[in-house]
């Protein structure tokens, strides 16, 4: 069997980079790290020093996506010798259980952490998993809820209780969740495109028109971004086709709809030339990116 | 190497400064000891502590690593949803990835294992992990 390193021909100081990369912006590729990892464990683990505990959390982590759990035995092992009376390596313990469906243990497991320490957010963020696992999703929003109200800055908290809403197709809720996410993170148009979109699915005339203008907010923040362009097209089109409207706003907005109709088949032009003249790619998809979209008409 | 050179300048700037200092210290004391104190400091003491103030100062920039661009929403230019929407303190565990890696050797006799072998998923499994 090659190992990673043979076969892409890196050196295990890229694989620990590549690891931390993955790390750090919440990729969940757990196949790939379970192969880097398992070798940078077996063969590098003394050169990494002190990283090597967390790449053993990560890799541990995924190996329970993967149904390794002899991996993540062993990675669970070595983590509670070298850090016995951590709520870090207790709670990986409890991952553990849950991945093997044994939620009441996880539970005590995590039960007995919070007595200890009452604030540790984690724990109370896995128990909430837990009843999401369990099929329990109304506890579970009640729960995230009550979590929310103590520590209001936790983002991924937020972003979490405005899936769950999505998925009980209370959107009035989610989109306030995603409201308090754009407003801690005004320059990311992920957010702004998000919140349209749940707007857009509610549908009516008002919702339309919030959803169109969130669109252009994300283009405006981000005009590579086809998804709000899309977006921007199709909430311009249907107030366009609305029986409700006034001339003027239908006009307005058949002229938006255009305007994104034209946007987007340049872009797929411009996609379709630079896959001939592979040479030029990285140049020519910034200059036309920023001449591509032009400050869209007044929204 | 690129950085020790850039370390080599900033070392060299800095003794500069040092040395500037020390000159002008050893400056107010002649002064003093000649009576002299209204002479101001000698331009060349001046101009080698600007000097090396500067190169210290260029010498800084360019060990310290990449520059992150100013506006806020350019580097999320190139961030996607695939990232964003995962929270890795609320990872689930019950999805279908626990069935479809489940080592071979745990497979119960299910009626249906004469459909497993024909599996692409696990014969790639099998050739991984043999």
């Amino acid at each position: 069997m090659s190992s990673i390193s043979e076969l892409y021909d890196v050196c295990w100081e890229e694989m620990r980079d590549k690891l931390r990369k993955w790390r750090e912006e919440n990729y969940r590729n757990s196949e790939q790290i379970v192969d880097v990892g398992e070798e940078l464990i077996n063969e590098h683990a003394s050169k990494l020093g002190d990283d090597v505990w967390i790449i053993y959390e990560q890799v541990m982590i995924a190996a329970l996506d993967c149904s390794r759990d002899d991996l993540a035995w062993s990675c669970l092992q070595e983590l509670k010798r070298q850090f016995p009376d951590s709520h870090r390596v207790k709670r990986l313990a409890g991952m553990r259980l849950e991945a093997l469906e044994r939620y009441e243990d996880a539970n005590k497991l995590y039960d007995s952490i919070l007595q200890d320490d009452p604030t540790n957010t984690v724990t109370r963020k896995r128990k909430i998993s837990i009843l999401q696992a369990q099929g329990k999703s109304s506890e579970a929003i009640r729960e995230l809820n009550e979590y929310l109200e103590q520590f209001v800055g936790d983002q991924e908290a937020w972003h979490e209780l405005s899936e769950l809403y999505i998925n009980e197709h209370d959107y009035a809720k989610a989109a306030f969740c995603l409201e308090e996410l754009m407003m801690t993170n005004p320059h990311n148009h992920l957010y702004c495109e998000q919140y349209a979109e749940v707007k857009y699915t509610q549908g009516g005339l008002e919702n339309l028109e919030l959803a169109r203008k969130y669109f252009a907010q994300a283009l405006k923040l981000n005009n590579r971004n086809m998804r709000a362009l899309f977006g921007l097209y199709m909430s311009a089109s249907h107030i366009a086709a609305s029986p409700k409207v006034s001339a003027k706003v239908k006009k307005d907005n058949v002229k938006y709809a255009a305007w994104a109709t034209s946007q987007i088949s340049r872009a797929y032009q411009v996609r379709g030339t630079q896959e001939c003249t592979l040479g030029v790619f990285p140049v020519r998809l910034e200059d036309s990116c920023h001449t591509l979209l032009m400050e869209p008409p007044l929204l | 190497m690129a950085s020790s050179f850039w370390k080599g300048v900033v070392g060299v700037g800095l003794f500069a400064l040092a040395h500037a200092a020390f000159s002008a210290a050893q400056h107010r004391s002649y002064m003093r000891l000649t009576e002299k104190e209204n002479e101001t400091l000698p331009i060349d003491i001046v101009l080698q502590t600007l000097l090396s103030f500067v190169i210290t100062c260029y010498g800084i920039v360019n060990i310290s690593g990449e520059f992150k661009d100013m506006d806020a929403s350019s580097e999320l230019k190139n961030k996607t949803f695939d990232t964003l929407r995962n929270h890795p303190s609320f990872y689930l565990f019950n999805h279908r990835g626990r069935v479809l890696f489940r080592p071979p050797e745990q497979e119960p006799s299910i009626p249906s294992a004469q459909a497993l072998p024909s599996n692409p998923l696990r014969l790639r499994k099998l050739e991984n992990y043999h």
